[in-house]
């Protein structure tokens, strides 16, 4: 396990615990919408840059060495 | 002749049209057919893999599972980009071990791993079993649309049967190059029609899209919250896991093509990187079925809503559009999950020797699965609906055979993953069907996992004190 492994945890991390949020988990909105998905698309969407920066990462320490 | 009808047919023609286009001539080799060669690069793995995201499940019942139980209907949303993060880390080995041994199927990595023909065929009796009601689902709903539109149960079974003759003749001529081509068309249709539904819709009803959960805070604000019920946190949490977890470690046949297709492991994990992204428009159906909840009656049929909202706002020639879009979401997923029945069949149920005779009995398994399915379609429609509740918890009890098959080295022997397998099997049925409630809302495939890894590791302590620690594989200073 490498540091760069941990960088999609947090976002993952909030999209599994949103239920247990109680300023997500509730009848309020943010920008009109629910706060569920808000901030699930949000999570969701920053899935993409943390999976970037990792395989980043990951082709740095490997040498480039997947060709595309 | 019904206007919906005939686009419907219009559109079961076009992809079965395109997926002909896939290839000048039929394919004579079964690893060309199944898993194209190995060959896809980047952009033809988005339109494979991205193409899996949208199913009739996800068009049609995402809008009417947020209709009858409002944001439970968010657990949809996390479970395939968490499952992306584990299949980021993991398909650069399947793969690498998949093009060195030349695997096609789930079937044939595990029983190279560990080298037991028993463990490849039960996966795949496994996979075949839990994934057949899948297929079903895509064909009974291809003629769902029809029917819901139409109101016509004949015109409903004739585009059944029209869809089933040109999916066989597609995907007989092309295999999975096939179902590459008609994704491109299902995506690009699929994204124009959730684009005009998630404008038309809002703004006829309610004047816009935060209009509508403006109403719906204010009349149902329950339905805004996941609450206590059947659709609880607890069904939500498990729920999510499960899924996430099966098609994380690749215990759906049907992801196993798409991964050995693919040209090279960056191309895989460049798909991985993006798909959360368009993971995003699965939103555009809920936000749909939140509308709904304001216009229709309780007790409409749910995975109609989408259809009667867009039929009620929308010219008739544009809710032809979305049959057509609804069309592709059935045909296209089904093919692809044909591809996976008819390779683990041949390869590792039937293991037939030579390879003619295992290309000709993948091919008479594709027309016997989707014969069986539309007969069931017709005749049967919910004969295979409780096997459909046992797809991800029983194909999730695949996983601790999948994650141990890709370690490089044997830490347990074929008979402890057989135990957990059929045990794990065995608890998810018992209490999905004879005891239903026993675990409340609580998904009962995380049980049957719990009680599948207990086995395993019993069973490789006690292949450890027997003194029969299973040898380790030879190949791994290859592949890894």
């Amino acid at each position: 396990m490498r540091p760069y492994h941990l960088i999609p945890v947090l976002p993952a991390l909030a999209l599994i615990i949103m239920p247990f949020l109680p300023f997500v988990n509730t009848s309020e909105l943010w920008f009109g919408l629910p706060r569920m998905l808000v901030w699930g698309g949000i999570s969701c969407a920053l899935l993409t840059p943390a999976l970037y920066l990792t395989e980043r990462a990951m082709t740095r320490s490997r040498g480039g060495e997947d060709a595309s | 002749m019904n206007t919906v009808l005939v686009f419907a047919i219009v559109g079961i023609v076009l992809i079965g049209v395109l997926g002909f286009l896939g290839r000048r001539k039929p394919v004579r080799d079964l690893s060309e057919w199944t898993v194209g060669g190995r060959r896809y690069g980047a952009y033809t793995m988005w339109f494979l893999q991205a193409g899996e995201i949208f199913t009739t499940f996800t068009f049609l019942g995402l809008a009417g599972l947020a209709f009858s139980n409002g944001a439970a209907v968010f657990y949809s949303l996390p479970y395939l980009p968490v499952a992306y993060c584990v299949v980021f880390f993991v398909a650069r080995r399947v793969w690498t071990l998949g093009k060195t041994r030349g695997y096609l199927t789930q079937g044939d990595f595990l029983t190279d791993r560990f080298d037991s023909k028993l463990l490849g065929t039960l996966s795949a009796i496994i996979g075949v079993v839990f994934v057949l009601p899948y297929l079903q689902l895509q064909i009974t709903g291809l003629g769902l649309i029809v029917k819901l539109l139409t109101g016509n149960a004949a015109s409903a079974t004739l585009s059944m049967v029209i869809g089933c003759v040109f999916l066989i003749a597609f995907v007989l001529w092309t295999g999975l190059r096939g179902v590459a081509v008609t994704s491109y068309f299902k995506d690009a249709i699929m994204l124009i029609v959730l684009v005009v539904l998630v404008i038309a819709i809002p703004l006829h009803f309610a004047g816009g899209i935060s209009g509508i959960f403006h109403r719906v805070q204010q009349l149902h604000p329950a339905m805004l919250t996941v609450h206590a019920g059947s659709h609880d946190t607890t069904w939500f949490i498990t729920n999510m896991f499960v899924s996430a977890l099966g098609v994380g470690f690749i215990c759906l046949p049907h992801n196993w093509p798409s991964i050995f297709a693919a040209r090279s492991p960056k191309a895989l994990r460049r798909n991985y990187i993006f798909l959360p992204l368009y993971e995003l428009t699965i939103l555009i159906p809920m936000v749909i079925g939140f509308a709904a909840i304001l216009v229709l009656l309780p007790k409409t049929n749910p995975n109609g809503i989408l259809l009667s909202l867009s039929q009620n706002t929308l010219p008739t020639w544009v809710t032809g559009l979305v049959v057509v879009a609804g069309t592709a979401t059935a045909m296209v997923p089904a093919a692809g999950i044909i591809i996976a029945i008819s390779s683990l069949v041949a390869r590792n149920i039937a293991r037939v020797r030579n390879e003619r005779g295992q290309f000709w009995i993948n091919h008479g398994t594709v027309v016997a699965a989707v014969g069986l399915s539309l007969l069931l379609g017709i005749f049967l429609p919910n004969a295979l609906a409780n096997l459909l509740l046992l797809t991800y918890t029983g194909l999730v009890q695949l996983a601790p055979a999948n994650i141990l098959g890709m370690l490089n080295r044997k830490l347990v022997g074929k008979w402890p993953v057989i135990a957990g397998m059929v045990l794990g099997l065995a608890v998810v049925i018992v209490f999905t069907f004879p005891f239903p409630t026993a675990f409340g809302t609580f998904d009962v495939g995380i049980i049957g996992l719990g009680v599948n890894i207990v086995a395993v590791a019993l069973g490789a302590l006690i292949e450890r004190l027997l003194g029969a620690a299973p040898a380790q594989r030879t190949e791994d200073a290859v592949t890894a």
